[in-house]
């Protein structure tokens, strides 16, 4: 078996490990996907019944509603290797750590993934917006948004997961970090549901896809660092 | 009584006409903060011993097999393993020595067949391996009926046995156990000590942390005591050790004698 095969056979395996787990502790991504929709209602309850406004706000409170879900998505995959010592348990196979680290942030992106499908509709339904028309240009807004918020919150996650403040450490080191991903993903998204009357979605999206190569090549070269005691 | 195949790491390129220790450890330290957990022990082991490594808690125990693990690097201090430089070459060592530590590092919602899967294919087995490596490791250790019952529903004892059966899917030249025989009944502690044999037979280096020294002692080479971090104290045969950087005064050189 070549070095890239068995690299993308460990990844996969940590990947289908991860999301089986997600999926058996269906009470924890349930509560997730719950709290995200909250913050939605929530901004909804904040700004009021003006249409126009909610329309306006959208794409940032969408993406809000998301980082704020994935922060716990990122956690709560870190936290299962915690449990019981499985992290250095984890860190003492013999295999290429850049495998653990893909195959950790596959399985962010997918969670990922699953949140902003559920959240694309549930705003689309609380601020009225029609999504149907811009249903690709959102679908691989949100699967870029996803990839970067993953392989940075695979690396973040990792590094904090054994400190003790690791729920206040985890978004204060992050939330810097994603400041591009986020306002890249604002922008194409509002350039989506806008019919892209600037031509500007293209830019914002090769932004998204540049920021998402950078992090994972430096979460793939870091992360051995970072499994280390 | 099942008798899975215990499988061993291959000796390494260009070592064939020599044996190097096992292994080979000068001044070892580690640090937690200011209080040193190791204080500096010098210890070599010669291949396919069995090693006895008692002391009191806190002596150092289980900070020195986290060492030989690569779980952490010394803070001072060098080591080979199998004639591998392990603070260099830590990922090639990792492919040789496999460590049951007091926590068992399985995941909860997996079953317990899921979790070896999960880890003889992390030590390199091909797929239609797996299956077969699997079903032997768990029928060895007793879990084949509850194969695929969830870890989360297990006692300590059950968890402890799949541990025991991931080992059972790796190919060490080195296996290292700390308090194997805690959480576990009678017929797991004969498990244990059977597969000690076994790992002996075959001539796999095993170094076996416990607090209960007449069990180990009965099944190992040598003995090697540590208190305070230092070496204490070395019996039988195969290993040398001492403290004599560290506190040359307080813990003269121990050595055991050599067969």
């Amino acid at each position: 078996m070549s070095r890239f095969s068995q690299g993308a056979t460990i990844a996969l395996t940590i990947a289908r490990k991860d999301a089986l787990s997600e999926l058996r502790g269906r009470q924890a991504s349930g509560s997730t996907l719950f709290f995200a929709a909250l913050v939605l209602l929530l901004f909804g309850f904040a700004l009021g019944p003006d249409t126009r406004r909610l329309t306006d706000a959208a794409p940032g409170l969408l993406w809000l509603a998301i980082v704020f879900g994935g922060l716990l998505t990122v956690a709560r995959l870190h936290q299962l290797e915690a449990d019981d010592g499985a992290l250095e348990q984890l860190a003492l196979y013999p295999v290429d750590r850049r495998a653990i680290y893909l195959g950790k942030a596959l399985a962010g992106t997918i969670a990922m993934l699953v949140l902003g499908a559920i959240l694309l509709p549930v705003v689309a339904i609380l601020y009225a917006i029609p999504i149907g028309a811009a249903w690709l240009p959102l679908v691989i807004t949100v699967a870029l948004g996803a990839i970067g918020f993953a392989a940075v919150g695979t690396a973040y996650a990792g590094l904090t997961v054994r400190m003790r403040a690791r729920e206040v450490m985890l978004p204060l080191l992050m939330l810097p970090i994603v400041a591009p991903l986020l306002l890249s993903a604002v922008k194409a998204t509002a350039a989506a549901l806008g019919g892209d009357p600037f031509g500007e979605m293209g830019a914002w999206l090769q932004l998204l896809a540049a920021f998402d190569i950078v992090m994972l090549v430096a979460g793939a070269a870091t992360y051995g660092f970072v499994l280390e005691d | 009584m099942p008798q899975t195949t215990i499988y061993v790491a291959p000796r390494l390129a260009g070592m064939q006409d020599t044996i190097p220790p096992a292994v080979a450890a000068e001044d070892l330290a580690r640090l937690f903060g200011r209080s040193a957990a190791l204080a500096g022990i010098s210890l070599e082991i010669e291949m396919g011993r069995t090693v006895a490594l008692l002391g009191p808690n806190g002596a150092g125990k289980t900070t020195l097999l986290r060492i030989l693990a690569t779980a952490i690097r010394p803070s001072f201090g060098t080591l080979a393993i199998d004639g591998l430089d392990a603070l260099r070459y830590d990922d090639a060592v990792r492919s040789r020595v496999v460590y049951l530590p007091h926590v068992t590092g399985l995941y909860d919602d997996l079953t317990a067949e899921e979790n070896l899967r999960f880890a003889a294919t992390m030590y390199g087995w091909s797929a239609p391996e797996v299956g077969d490596i699997v079903r032997a490791a768990l029928d060895e250790v007793g879990l084949l009926p509850v194969a695929t019952d969830r870890v989360r529903t297990f006692s300590a004892g059950m968890r402890k046995r799949v541990a025991l059966a991931r080992l059972l899917t790796a190919r060490p030249s080195m296996v290292l156990l700390d308090e194997p025989h805690a959480a576990l009944d009678g017929d797991g502690m004969a498990l244990v000590d059977r597969l000690l044999g076994r790992w002996h037979e075959v001539g796999i280096t095993v170094i076996v942390a416990s607090h209960q020294a007449d069990r180990v002692v009965g099944l190992a080479d040598a003995t090697l005591r540590l208190d305070g971090g230092l070496v204490a104290e070395v019996t039988g045969s195969g290993i040398r050790a001492d403290s004599s950087w560290a506190a040359p005064a307080a813990a003269p050189a121990a050595f055991g004698s050599d067969r």
